[in-house]
């Protein structure tokens, strides 16, 4: 693959059409991303009709531009109403709510969406340079690899959380027993449904969220005596700039963040480890810890970041082997498109 | 504080128990092709037992706090049982009918809005709802008699 391939492939991307195509996508994705219950898969899944009337570029163009806009849509609802739209997006509720409660949602919401972008262009970079090399890598991958990650990961949250941490791995178990419910895909029995047809499928990852932060949310805001408002946010052109100017003091952060999503991402082990874990680092590395969980913006820089450069990661095996890593079923159909479009006749 | 920890840490407990139970009767073994399909619940479900124990436990041993005081709990139980009643009405009236009646009832009573407002509001959401999850998204919700009328 030589440079000059991907001159050609910057000049076949920006057109004024596939340009437009990009911010249609984009605004649509943010759309669906705000919308609770609807996440990026499903809004892929939904569009994917209409971008078989386009030409295939376009077409791959507006999905991955539908599913960055609705990733982005997820940290707007963690950060303002403390309801992640998605799993990657837990870990900046974390201080992005504490923020937004303080009348800083504004700064959060920048630091959100530039941590976005610098974690998915470090990826895209890394990506670009190094695709063949890294799939291989991303292939060898097996079933130990992958419980050492999450084994990581689910040790991070005992030593992330802050009471008990006793309570915390009751906690984890309960929701690896929601997890269990319904048809056991090894051996196709019915697990714990108990005769009820609605259990079968077991328990979505939205409903499970919407019942422990939203639901919670609101009884808390009740029992304080305020009424629930979510929160005001103004954004003004100068509180992006502002922001701007205090991140690039972050840079180890970003830097951070964005290996472990890379490194989180472009094998089976997914954002959500990647964001998990990156912050955690960060809170472990940072000189004022107990100000992590309270409204730190480095709290938010760095689930972002990782959980972005981790996302894009995950293209790579998709479209170089053709092999849809996802976790959620409208994923795959996506990831399908992707897989056939580009497959892996494309990179070699 | 403590009998909420102890009230809670039963609770789990107890749910615990009856994944044991289910899984005990799916075998919690090693079958011919791995493990059964109540290992895994099994083993998880012990474990958490036996964590419920030990916070029973410990805070059996910690002096007692209040955990909410009544004036505050009220208001947090206006907001849950008209929620908890609109969900178990949901089962047989479906989705919409339910959330029409739940936002009707609760402005009305809790928000003291004034009925054009309440009435607008109450039919205009769960429509607006109805719209972009039957119609546009095709994500299809819980319908009741009313639904089954109206021919969807």
């Amino acid at each position: 693959m030589g440079i000059e391939n991907l001159f050609l492939g910057f000049e076949v991307a920006i057109t004024p059409f596939n340009v437009w195509v990009a911010v249609l996508g984009i605004v649509l994705g943010t759309i669906i991303g705000v919308l609770p219950g609807l996440g990026g898969a499903n809004g892929v899944a939904i569009l994917l009709p209409v971008t078989f009337t386009m030409p295939p570029t376009s077409g791959i163009i507006l999905l991955t531009s539908i599913y960055w806009g609705a990733l982005f849509g997820g940290a707007i609802t963690s950060i303002l109403f403390n309801i992640p739209g998605e799993p990657w997006s837990v870990a900046t509720t974390f201080d992005g709510y504490p923020m937004a409660r303080r009348g800083e949602g504004g700064q959060a919401l920048t630091a959100a969406f530039t941590s976005s972008f610098v974690g998915a262009f470090f990826s895209i970079v890394l990506i670009t340079l190094f695709a063949p090399l890294l799939a291989e890598v991303a292939l060898r991958f097996g079933p130990p690899e992958f419980f050492a990650i999450q084994f990581l990961t689910f040790s991070s949250f005992v030593g992330l959380g802050g009471g008990n941490p006793i309570k915390t791995i009751v906690a984890i178990l309960l929701g690896f027993i929601l997890g269990a419910v319904g048809l056991d895909i090894v051996t196709g029995q019915l697990r714990m449904t108990f005769g009820f047809n609605g259990l079968m499928t077991g328990f979505d990852f939205i409903i499970a969220v919407i019942g422990l932060f939203g639901i919670g949310e609101i009884l808390l805001t009740v029992e304080e005596g305020l009424r629930f408002e979510g929160t005001k946010t103004r954004m003004h052109p100068r509180v992006v700039l502002d922001t701007w100017k205090i991140l690039p003091a972050y840079w180890r952060t970003f830097l951070r963040s964005s290996f472990i999503g890379f490194w989180m991402g472009f094998k089976p082990g997914g954002a959500t480890p990647a964001s998990f874990m990156s912050y955690a680092f960060a809170k472990r590395f940072s000189k004022h810890q107990e100000k992590f969980g309270k409204g730190e913006i480095e709290g938010v820089v760095a689930p972002e970041t990782a959980a972005h450069a981790a996302g894009v990661a995950a293209i790579l095996p998709m479209i170089t082997l053709g092999i849809p890593i996802s976790h959620r079923g409208g994923h795959a159909r996506w990831a399908d498109y992707l897989g056939i479009a580009a497959g892996p006749a494309f990179i070699h | 504080m403590r009998a909420a920890e102890i009230i809670t840490a039963s609770v789990l407990g107890l749910l615990g128990g009856l994944v044991i139970a289910d899984s005990l009767r799916l075998g919690i073994g090693w079958g011919t092709d791995g493990p059964k399909s109540g290992f895994f619940p099994f083993w998880l479900a012990l474990i958490m037992v036996v964590c419920c124990a030990i916070i029973c436990f410990q805070e059996s041993r910690r002096a007692t706090g209040t955990f909410v005081e009544r004036e505050k709990f009220k208001p947090v139980l206006k907001v849950l049982w008209p929620a908890v009643l609109a969900v178990g009405l949901m089962e047989w009236l479906g989705l919409y009918v339910a959330a029409a009646l739940y936002l009707g009832f609760y402005m009305r009573w809790v928000g003291r809005h004034s009925w054009s407002l309440v009435i607008v509001l109450s039919l205009g959401v769960p429509l607006a709802t109805f719209l972009i999850f039957e119609q546009w998204f095709l994500v299809p919700m819980p319908k009741g008699p009313l639904e089954a009328w109206l021919g969807y």
